[in-house]
């Protein structure tokens, strides 16, 4: 759909246009007045903001609620911080390589009831987490990998695996088949054909599973939730409603820790922007 | 005798056997584990999960009979708690239609308007999130003196309703159900968005040459070119809705008293405080099975089409 | 060292029914640039692809040199990468991510040769081709031209017995294309390596092959040096299919008076026993003129200019309408003679009986 052809559509004076604009932006502002909200209380005293977060007579910057919540002797989300990186990044980068050679095998291999492996996969992508975490719970239990790091990372890198291969797979269909042939003409064997070609080409694919892998686990709290337990290895996520606190809701610093824990995925989507989008619409279906 | 180019089988096995080994392990065998387990039948072993109860259907009859699950009493007054199934259903009823339009009208907008993408990557804000944080920002903006909500109904005059909406059993479902709106509407925006840059500028301009106004425009042509996408937005947003827990969790934690209780929420809630693991493992179940009709449409699509 | 390439009894079917190869034989004779020319869905890249490895033929067998390379009734299939064949793919398959160089060297360090052989080899066959320059170039940076040597050096680079080339000159434009073929068939001429080309264009097969065959739903339609197939084409397809213009096929009655003026009783002796025959002419061997008489006469009805060259649509009867070359003086809305130095004849199964040259 044009711009043009529509705009003449929509609106056939420019007052109208001027109107519809303006519609629009006023929109988008109250689409994130929450986040500009939250971040408003997060640098100020609370004092400040009690009736409410848009008065700005007096306005106080302060980083306390930052401090507070980063070194809190309970809950110090820097160390969720850190644990959600070692979490994070292994469970990327296993799924995203073992993924893509099982997608790999998908788009250019015959195997035997392909399509009811695929419709498989499909199925595995939309199943909910809570169908598998009893058992998971207890296996790790069972090999004394409950409440670690290798367990966590683990379960994300499996549940990641299915939603990966099924994006990869539509991804290497794409390529151009001639320059596996012509590899193969040139002697390599499939080793050096996935290595040397296949993955170098499909880098942009690559890239996009791996961004929007991280983005998943960093913001999963289900799976922490249910096997991380010590305080010491918390991810952000986790940590995050227990700063509640039981009976009165400290805003300060929960808001404070709430911009600590979605300001790393908003980077990754802003640095990793064209990534982030087109490998959006397989990852949707696992939210 | 026949030749073939095959691949040999090492490769194929070197190439699937990683992922499998980790899917089967870590996915599909709890998948089955807890369907034995919600027919109190011990899957795991070494542990026993089940305790000295007989195998069968007796977890289904408890869950589908509790009130938790769904409560006969709250659904005759229509007050709150309904039960999970009937939140999650209400969640549905809401969420699907409310998030399908604006997304579609805002796409439609941002497309003519300058500095639409920027409005869009706002909007989009709410899927790149955690959703733990998303479920504090909808508390955040419905909390009586700092949420942004009560600041817009004393702008409009109606101050005096003002209170902490997620707080109240009459309200906490509603409360949570706009926000998700808030929230999920990025996703319907850039899947239409999308799907709107692929219909062909021709078809429209045609249209325009017949003497076609907006509204025929949108309804004749449009919507019905966008049909593939609508699918899929609608299967997702179904299947969001059914497994909703990080906000739930986060700003209600399912209350008050059970008045925003979710399934997610009530398998983590038998698994947690009851410890009833079977139990817990028949909701889990119960949810699948829910989500099933939709995942199986959308599976179907997906083979038929190849692509979401 | 130059090898033969033999084809035995080649079939291809593709699942569920679709034959693209039946019962195909041929020999290439060392250094011979051979051509496979054929229409799309001829089955000429299939072929191509089997002698390559990429594909396995459903019957018989392909001989490179003195090696079965795959024989279906034996189970016999070499892979590809132990036939020694050089492959340049329709759209060159440049890997994206390497440069020429890269691209070049590819193959040779997949062989593991020593890092200066590479750099050596790299460098002669890019010398060879005349592309130093294009070196630390990635594909995206050159040009259609460019793209075509540097796939052309990589697949001369690991020095094969056989050369393989699927349509290497379709993606070029129509001008870079002419010194592309000249350039092609002189670096074969100097290698002296056996050439295997895949076209749908009668212009590349004559222009770099010593032999061409004509290929059409799988099955060889004929043979031979380009000149014979011009001259002398075995039947109504290889004679339609090459000569551009093409040539003017008319199907005539044997009581036809054009088969009187045309004296082909005289030389084909009795057509009795047909019930009617088919005549082709070539734009180019039958010429309009006025100044003299001619064995047909007809009424011109449109003038085309093709170049230098001048055709007239000529109305012979009101059923024929031959086109040919056409003198100067011939102008539309006149009547001609046209004088016809050559007629093919074909019986009614389209077969080649005669050529007669007046």
């Amino acid at each position: 759909m044009g711009d043009i052809t529509t705009q003449r559509l929509m609106f056939k004076s420019p007052i109208k246009w001027l109107v519809i604009n303006a519609i629009a932006w006023i929109i988008g502002v109250l689409w994130i007045t929450p986040f500009i909200g939250i971040f408003m209380t997060s640098i100020r005293p609370f004092s400040e903001v009690v009736s409410g977060w848009w008065t700005i007579h007096p306005f106080t910057v302060t980083f306390e609620n930052y401090f507070e919540a980063l070194f809190n002797p309970m809950f110090s989300l820097y160390k969720g911080l850190i644990n959600s990186l070692i979490i994070a990044v292994p469970s990327t980068l296993i799924p995203v390589f073992l993924a893509s050679l099982a997608a790999y095998a998908f788009a250019r291999f015959s195997l035997p009831i392909k399509n009811y492996l695929f419709a498989t996969i499909l199925f595995l992508m939309a199943v909910p987490q809570q169908m598998t975490i009893i058992p998971i719970f207890f296996m790790l239990n069972n090999m004394h990998l409950l409440n670690t790091y290798l367990g966590l990372i683990l379960v994300h890198s499996s549940w990641g695996i299915p939603w990966i291969i099924f994006f990869l797979r539509n991804y290497f269909s794409l390529l151009p088949v001639e320059l596996e042939e012509a590899a193969k003409v040139d002697g390599a064997s499939y080793r050096q054909i996935y290595f040397k070609i296949v993955l170098p080409v499909a880098l942009p694919g690559i890239v996009s599973a791996a961004v929007l892998q991280f983005a998943w686990v960093w913001n999963d709290f289900f799976f922490a939730l249910m096997l991380i337990f010590d305080p010491d290895k918390m991810v952000v996520t986790q940590m995050l409603p227990r700063l509640k606190g039981q009976y009165q809701v400290d805003w300060g610093l929960l808001s404070a820790g709430s911009v600590i824990a979605m300001i790393v995925p908003i980077l990754v989507y802003a640095l990793f922007n064209r990534y982030y989008v087109s490998g959006f619409r397989g990852w949707a279906m696992k939210r | 005798m026949v030749v073939k180019v095959k691949t040999p089988l090492t490769t194929k096995v070197t190439f699937l056997l990683p992922a499998s080994l980790l899917v089967l392990t870590f996915v599909v065998y709890p998948i089955i584990a807890t369907i034995m387990l919600s027919f109190n039948i011990n899957p795991i072993p070494n542990v026993n999960v089940v305790g000295d109860r007989k195998p069968g259907l007796e977890n289904y009859v408890k869950v589908l009979t509790n009130f938790k699950f769904i409560n006969i009493e709250g659904l005759k007054s229509f007050s709150f708690p309904m039960g999970a199934i009937i939140h999650n259903i209400i969640w549905i009823a809401i969420h699907l239609p409310l998030t399908l339009i604006t997304g579609l009208l805002l796409a439609i907008l941002l497309q003519n308007v300058k500095g639409g993408t920027i409005i869009r990557s706002f909007i989009f804000l709410g899927m790149v999130i955690p959703m733990i944080v998303g479920g504090l920002l909808i508390q955040f903006s419905f909390d009586r003196d700092l949420g942004v909500v009560n600041l817009f109904l004393k702008i409009m005059g109606l101050g005096f309703i003002a209170r902490s909406w997620t707080i109240y059993p009459d309200t906490a479902l509603f409360s949570l159900i706009l926000g998700s709106v808030w929230l999920w509407t990025g996703f319907t925006v850039t899947m239409y968005s999308a799907g709107l840059a692929s219909i062909p500028k021709e078809v429209i301009e045609a249209a325009i040459v017949d003497g076609a106004d907006f509204k025929t425009i949108l309804f004749k042509i449009i919507i019905p070119l966008l049909r593939p996408v609508t699918i899929t937005v609608v299967a997702m947003t179904i299947l969001w809705d059914l497994k909703i827990f990080d906000i739930v969790y986060a700003s209600t934690q399912g209350g008050p008293g059970g008045a925003s209780m979710v399934l997610a929420l009530l398998m983590y809630d038998f698994f947690a405080r009851l410890q009833d693991y079977p139990l817990s493992a028949t909701v889990a179940v119960i949810l699948t099975v829910v989500t099933l009709p939709v995942v199986a449409l959308w599976i179907k699509a997906t083979l038929r089409g190849g692509k979401t | 060292m130059a090898v033969e390439v033999v084809i035995e009894n080649l079939s291809k079917v593709f699942p569920p029914n679709v034959k693209a190869l039946e019962n195909v034989s041929f020999k290439i004779k060392p250094k011979e640039f051979f051509v496979i020319l054929g229409p799309s869905g001829s089955g000429k890249t299939t072929l191509l692809r089997i002698i390559a490895g990429l594909e396995v033929p459903t019957k018989g067998r392909v001989i490179i040199g003195d090696r079965v390379v795959v024989d279906a009734e034996k189970g016999i299939y070499v892979e590809p990468k132990d036939r020694n064949i050089g492959m340049v793919f329709q759209n060159w398959a440049l890997y994206p991510h390497m440069t020429a160089y890269e691209n070049i060297a590819f193959p040779l360090r997949i062989k593991r040769l020593p890092k200066d052989e590479i750099d050596r080899r790299v460098k002669e066959v890019a010398e060879a081709l005349g592309i130093i320059d294009l070196l630390n170039r990635k594909p995206a940076h050159m040009s259609g031209g460019q793209q075509q040597r540097v796939a052309l050096a990589r697949a001369l680079a690991k020095q094969p017995d056989v050369l393989l080339l699927d349509e290497p000159f379709s993606n070029l434009d129509a001008r870079i294309r002419v010194t592309a073929r000249e350039f092609v068939r002189e670096i074969q001429k100097k290698l002296g390596i056996t050439t295997i080309l895949v076209t749908h264009d009668q212009a590349d097969a004559f222009a770099v092959g010593d032999r061409v065959m004509v290929l059409r739903n799988g099955v060889i339609q004929q043979i031979g040096k380009p000149k014979e197939l011009y001259d002398e084409p075995r039947n109504l397809f290889v004679a339609n299919f090459i000569g551009d213009p093409p040539m003017n096929i008319v199907k005539v009655n044997t009581s036809n008076e054009i088969i009187h003026r045309l004296d082909i009783t005289e030389h084909i002796g009795s057509v009795k026993q047909l019930k009617y025959l088919y005549i082709g002419i070539r734009p180019d061997e039958a010429q309009a003129i006025t100044s003299r008489e001619g064995m047909l006469k007809g009424y011109v009805r449109l003038i085309e200019y093709a170049g230098s060259r001048k055709y007239a649509k000529v109305e012979v009867t009101p059923n024929i309408t031959l086109k040919v070359l056409a003198s100067e003086d011939v102008e539309e809305d006149t009547t001609v003679d046209i004088e016809v130095k050559k007629v093919h004849v074909f019986n009614e199964n389209g077969e080649r009986i005669k050529t007669i040259t007046y």
